[in-house]
């Protein structure tokens, strides 16, 4: 029997060592105490974050433009165009395009959303709209290092990992941090790596299928009788060795970290298991029908791995070699119909099947964006990049839905009321999980680094939660 | 120019000395500078205005041979000013604050040397045995051979030594076989492919630059090369850091040296990206500065790119003067055999213009059978299929657009289908075509080009602080930062082709008075002998740095650093036959109790291996270990699963190399994309390869034993252990050989034994049964870690 788990002993070791290379000493224990009681203070417990890869048009979504509608085919004033610049049109000269989608008040709140979500649209009253997101990388790679590391250069922690450095882990046996996407990513791995943290907080990627962590399972041709047999050597040789080196902790880790891999080859694929998942569940989810399939699985394993104390579960939908938002260039309705129909359902079910366990009142659900779309249509058929006003949604953790907060301008171009960063959107994350985002520091280059660097203070929680 | 810069200092009202280096920065170094010195005098830093002390008084004083200025003589009181200022150090900018006195920031002295006690081997011990007997520690008692072997090879070579080496090494009756030992491994090539590892983790090498296109920086091995070659031929560090930073500069005629400044290319970039042109520049500029400041001198320069940072020893302005100086410079091609390179050129600018010619024959002979088929496929799917084809995009209607997308792939035949129409003349025709469009790459090959910078010429852009509201505040000048003693680069002379002010950037960094260059170099060299540094933040000497735990020491090792000529492999040797070195890596309880982090070195602090000592050791154990060195990167099969979110298409971004022989090179050799890290030395901590890494992360996690026990690599390593062994008369004792460099113990045997029955009846064969064993020790943490 294990005294204490594998899993918190690496955090341990890895804090402890972490803290001792940053030269830290007493202040970071101060700081080590301080997120101990996180989780006491915080609202959410896990956070699942769905971020839409190739950027969602906000004004054919979230963000009603009915002036748009109106102009539709005409240039905008020259002064909302002044400044604004994307990679493919010019918006002095594009022309203005209505939504070919309706918006309608919706729930009790009358919370207005486009009849392309018409299964998210049902949650209504419980999301909270961000109309007034903005940031100033337009290309896809430095917008995606720029909502998931707060800059768009590569190389800095994710929120993710930043996350789960404050928290610790919730399951010894599986990882605290989860990625699943659609394979390739323009940002590569940069959107959910450690950056400068330790390694052991960067994101474990889970792909479709029984084993879904990289070499979970057996090598062929080596049965599990064989593989224990192989572990069992392992050990005996290990604690011989070890009988001479007992004043080192970390052999020790490494030990339990071979009976913590086997555990994990037996507890991963179990939480990925969705055969034992009711077939109503598995409906909900729109599993089994083509064109959802896909992301329902990864929605309804999302809620499996929250069940299981996994922290951080960060859904990335679209990607480079396949479907994707992006798609939009030159089809927005394509597109966007393409990517809803795939997403919608299975998102709406989360959100049901959270509630009715009783899990949304500890998870914090994030749908967010690369970048919106321009509301200037890029040739005939389609919307460019569009980072300087767009929408994301929360709901969960005692997020007081169906309200909007900020604005952009009557032509959805720039954020002009309440105008949000990805760093106010970080730090409230923070401050939702019980971390307050100017206390959560990694010393590196000498510096005491933070996810929201000196920014955050825009953060809305008070707004999210109280109204 | 010398009247002139007195008047101006007497005009500005003379009491503060620190007026005098800003004027003679900006007046007299035109004659006496970085790029001119008349005379051989060269008055840029407080140092150079000292060693000329008595020249440039007597010369003022117009009492010798020499008369400055020529102008005509100064006032007694204006020499005395300057006299003054001298004598107070020539401070070349006046300093306040917690910089002026930070140790690090003072030129190093040489410390009297502690005295000799027992067990003591060389200075370095000596050092060292005053702290321990201050914190009351014992030095651990001499590690065996075995395990003395087995460290220095790994910290010398980055591999296990092999049975025999051990066994040898063992047996050897000389009383100087150690020493002898670590000059042998410090001869070896396999010390320049560990060493430039180091490296390239500091100046964060990549073959690809990162974001959305990852595209290959094609020619950056042929830095990685340099690099290796460099530490292998030992250059001497101040030539080093005065190659990469401005090779093109200092030796415009050595193709060699100029390879070095390819440091400014291996990194990321986004040049890919349009429309945001000023933004790459920024950021590539940022690159450049903090980077270099951080690699060669130890100094996080960051934070001042937005604000003076009030512990941070380079305020904004001197950031900006650092940014000023590689504003000109520009990416460009090292041309490393002139006439080769002018050949390569011709050729390829002929292939390429008959390649125009042989694409357009097969488009002709293809595209009549292309455009049938597509239309046959066509009228099958019906009228509106066709319509909606026929339509151009930007009128399709909504409907048509969805028929397009569904069927747009589906109607386009492939190669295959359109050679089945073809008659045999047509493609007999296409096939001469083919084969001379085969015979234009036969011969293909990198170029003789190697990756540099050079300046774009004479005038350099104009370098500003950044100013309210966005918009370009105060301009700046090239120089040094102040709390390093300061001095502006002066304009190049009127011909030059370049500015010079990368080369007297590096002359400033590699000159020996430096109070940084060579603690920063010896304290990297200690910390990649020892595991840690003497400074354990060994990229930040700032006033926010950990302490050094032996100031004396590394001030000691400094000044031999550079009284050695710079020479890397004799510092590494003079640490490496400390006594230091050779404890045995048990801890007393004492050391557990009081020093957890060993930072006395009461005994040598075991490490895990990294990640490609891993890999590489596996492949040695193997016996498939190549040596081939150096060329351009070798792409390794990998399992589907292992390549999965490549953000390319996989015949895009992973290109396998076909040659099996190069799969079984070192790790040093593997590509390395900028947005992929091969799992196995990922989940083992190799860095992401974005920023600069100092030091690496030695993590212990659950997926790197699910690695290494599981994964395919580690596999078929194992099986080839096996298949070597199972011939041998004693089988277990082969893999114990191969594995960790000696002999089971006689229990170890029986358990292995045991295990091998076990296994045999559950595996059914001898030999995947002691493919587990193989795989088991590769997995043992004796094979994974160096005592």
């Amino acid at each position: 029997m294990l005294t204490k788990g594998a899993m918190e002993m690496e955090q341990t070791i890895s804090r402890r060592s972490a803290i001792l290379r940053a030269g830290k000493g007493f202040g970071s224990m101060a700081l080590a105490s301080m997120l101990e009681g996180a989780e006491s203070r915080g609202r959410a417990k896990s956070v699942i974050y769905i971020f839409n890869h190739g950027g969602v048009s906000h004004v054919d979504t979230l963000d009603p433009k009915p002036v748009l509608a109106r102009l539709s085919g005409e240039t905008v004033p020259s002064s909302f165009a002044q400044g604004l610049k994307t990679s493919r049109i010019d918006f002095h000269k594009a022309l203005m395009r209505g939504s070919p989608w309706k918006f309608s008040r919706l729930g009790r709140s009358g919370l207005e959303i486009s009849e392309l979500l018409p299964h998210v649209s049902r949650h209504a009253d419980d999301l909270a709209v961000i109309r007034s997101c903005h940031g100033d990388a337009f290309d896809h790679a430095p917008a995606i290092f720029l909502r998931t590391t707060g800059s768009q250069f590569p190389g800095r922690p994710s929120l993710g990992s930043w996350l789960v450095y404050g928290l610790g882990s919730g399951n010894r046996n599986l990882p605290s941090f989860v990625v699943m996407s659609d394979g390739a990513m323009k940002s590569g791995a940069g959107a959910y790596g450690a950056g400068y943290l330790p390694a052991v907080h960067q994101g474990t990627v889970f792909r479709q299928g029984p084993s879904p962590v990289l070499n979970l399972s057996t090598p062929a041709g080596v049965s599990r009788d064989a593989q224990r047999s192989t572990l069992d050597l392992i050990g005996d040789l290990n604690r011989r060795h070890f009988a001479s080196r007992e004043e080192d902790s970390t052999l020790e880790a490494r030990i339990q970290s071979y009976e913590l891999a086997w555990r994990m080859q037996a507890e991963a694929p179990d939480a990925v298991d969705l055969s034992n998942e009711t077939e109503a569940t598995r409906k909900l989810y729109g599993i089994g029908e083509p064109v959802t399939d896909n992301f329902g699985r990864k929605c309804l394993l999302a809620r499996r791995l929250v069940e299981r104390g996994v922290r951080f579960v960060e859904l990335f939908f679209g990607t480079n070699l396949g479907d994707d938002w992006d798609d939009a260039h030159n089809d927005l309705l394509g597109s966007h119909i393409k990517m809803t129909k795939k997403s919608d359902q299975p998102i709406g079910a989360l959100l049901t099947d959270l509630k009715a366990r009783g899990l949304l009142d500890s998870t914090l659900v994030v749908w967010d964006s690369e970048f919106g779309r321009t509301p200037l249509a890029e040739g005939k058929n389609g919307r460019d990049h569009h980072p300087y006003g767009f929408s994301m949604w929360m709901a969960g953790a005692g997020v007081r839905g169906g309200r909007a907060l900020g604005a952009t301008d009557e032509f959805g171009l720039r954020a002009v009321d309440q105008p949000k960063t990805i760093f106010d959107v970080h730090a409230t994350m923070l401050r939702m999980l019980g971390i307050d985002h100017t206390k959560l520091t990694y010393r590196y280059q000498s510096r005491d680094q933070r996810l929201t660097d000196v920014h955050g203070q825009g953060e809305f929680t008070d707004w999210l939660v109280r109204g | 120019m010398w009247g002139r810069c007195f008047s101006i200092l007497a005009w500005f009202g003379i009491g503060t000395l620190g007026a005098s280096p800003r004027l003679i920065t900006a007046q007299c170094q035109q004659c006496h500078g970085v790029q001119t010195q008349m005379a051989g005098v060269r008055l840029t830093s407080s140092e150079e205005v000292l060693r000329n002390r008595e020249r440039i008084l007597a010369a003022l004083t117009y009492t010798g041979k020499i008369k400055m200025p020529p102008s005509g003589a100064l006032t007694a009181a204006e020499v005395k000013l300057v006299r003054d200022w001298i004598d107070a150090g020539a401070p070349w900018t006046p300093t306040a604050g917690p910089t002026a006195t930070w140790w690090a920031f003072r030129k190093p002295e040489r410390p009297a040397l502690p005295p000799s006690t027992s067990g003591t081997r060389n200075e370095v011990d000596r050092f060292l045995a005053a702290t321990l007997a201050a914190k009351q520690l014992t030095p651990a008692t001499e590690a065996d051979r075995a395990t003395l072997i087995r460290r220095a090879t790994y910290v010398l070579h980055g591999l296990p030594p092999a049975f025999e080496q051990v066994r040898e090494f063992e047996a050897d009756p000389h009383p100087d076989a150690y020493e002898r030992l670590v000059d042998r491994l410090l001869e070896s090539p396999r010390f320049g492919e560990k060493w430039g590892k180091h490296w390239l983790d500091l100046v964060r090498y990549g073959d690809t630059s990162g974001f959305e296109q990852d595209p290959y920086l094609l020619y950056a091995w042929r830095y990685r090369d340099y690099v290796i070659d460099s530490f292998n031929r030992d250059k001497p560090y101040d030539r080093f850091v005065k190659e990469q930073i401005a090779g093109d500069e200092i030796y415009p005629d050595d193709p060699e040296s100029r390879q070095g400044a390819g440091y400014f290319t291996v990194g990321t970039n986004r040049d890919m990206l349009f429309k945001v042109e000023d933004v790459n520049r920024v950021e590539q500029l940022t690159d450049f500065v903090d980077t270099t400041a951080s690699v060669f001198l130890g100094l996080t320069a960051g934070c001042a790119r937005c604000h003076d940072h009030k512990f941070d020893p380079v305020p904004q302005r001197d950031y900006y003067r650092l940014q000023a100086i590689f504003a000109p410079a520009v990416k460009s091609r090292v041309f490393r055999h002139y006439d080769m390179a002018r050949v390569y050129d011709l050729a390829e600018n002929t292939r390429t213009f008959r390649l125009y010619e042989i694409g357009a024959q097969l488009m002709a002979l293809m595209d009549p059978y292309r455009k049938a088929i597509r239309d046959e496929r066509l009228r099958e799917l019906g009228p509106a299929a066709v319509e909606a084809f026929a339509t151009p995009d930007d009128k399709k209607t909504p409907e048509q657009k969805a028929l397009f997308e569904m069927y747009a792939k589906k109607v386009e035949p492939s190669d295959e289908q359109i050679y089945a129409r073809m008659s045999k003349d047509e493609l007999e025709r296409l096939h001469k075509v083919e084969r001379r469009l085969v015979s234009t790459f036969k011969t293909y090959a990198p170029g003789p080009f190697s990756p540099g910078v050079n300046d774009a010429g004479r005038e350099a852009p104009r370098t500003f602080l950044p100013g309210p509201g966005g918009q370009p505040g105060e301009e700046v000048r090239p120089g040094f930062p102040g709390a390093l003693g300061g001095g502006e680069i002066p304009d190049p002379p009127l011909h030059a082709e370049t500015t010079f002010r990368r080369k007297a950037l590096a002359e400033w960094i590699a000159s020996p008075a430096h109070p940084l260059t060579a603690r920063v170099m010896v304290n990297r060299i200690w910390q990649f002998v020892f595991g840690r540094g003497i400074v354990s933040t060994p990229s930040d000497f700032g006033t926010r740095a950990a302490a050094p735990t032996h100031p004396e020491l590394l001030e000691w090792l400094a000044m031999e650093f550079t009284a050695r000529n710079w020479s890397v492999k004799e510092m590494v040797r003079l640490m490496m036959r400390s006594a230091a070195f050779r404890q045995s890596a048990k801890a007393s309880r004492r050391a557990v109790e009081s020093d957890p982090e060993n930072q006395w070195l009461s005994h040598f602090t075991r490490r895990r291996l990294e990640a490609e000592e891993i890999r590489d050791a596996a492949l040695k154990s193997a016996g498939v270990l190549s040596a081939k060195m150096g060329g351009r990167p070798v792409v390794p099969p990998l399992e589907t699963e292992e390549l999965y979110g490549m953000s390319q298409p996989l015949g895009n971004a992973w290109i396998v190399t076909e040659d099996p022989q190069e799969h079984v090179r070192r790790s040093i050799y593997m590509i390395s994309r900028r947005n992929f890290r091969m799992p196995l030395l990922e989940a083992f901590d190799r860095p992401e390869g974005v920023l600069s890494c100092s030091r690496r992360d030695s993590s212990t996690t659950a997926p790197q034993s699910l690695s290494l026990l599981n994964g395919r690599f580690t596999m078929e390593q194992a099986r080839r252990i096996a298949s070597a062994a199972k011939g041998s008369t004693d089988p277990v004792a082969e893999v114990w050989k191969r594995v960790l460099a000696r002999d089971p113990r006689e229990s170890e045997a029986a358990t292995a034994r045991e295990f091998l029955s076990k296994q045999e009846r559950t595996l059914g064969s001898a030999e995947p049964a002691l493919a587990e064993l193989a795989r088991a020790l590769l997995n043992i943490n004796e094979f994974l870690y160096v005592d």
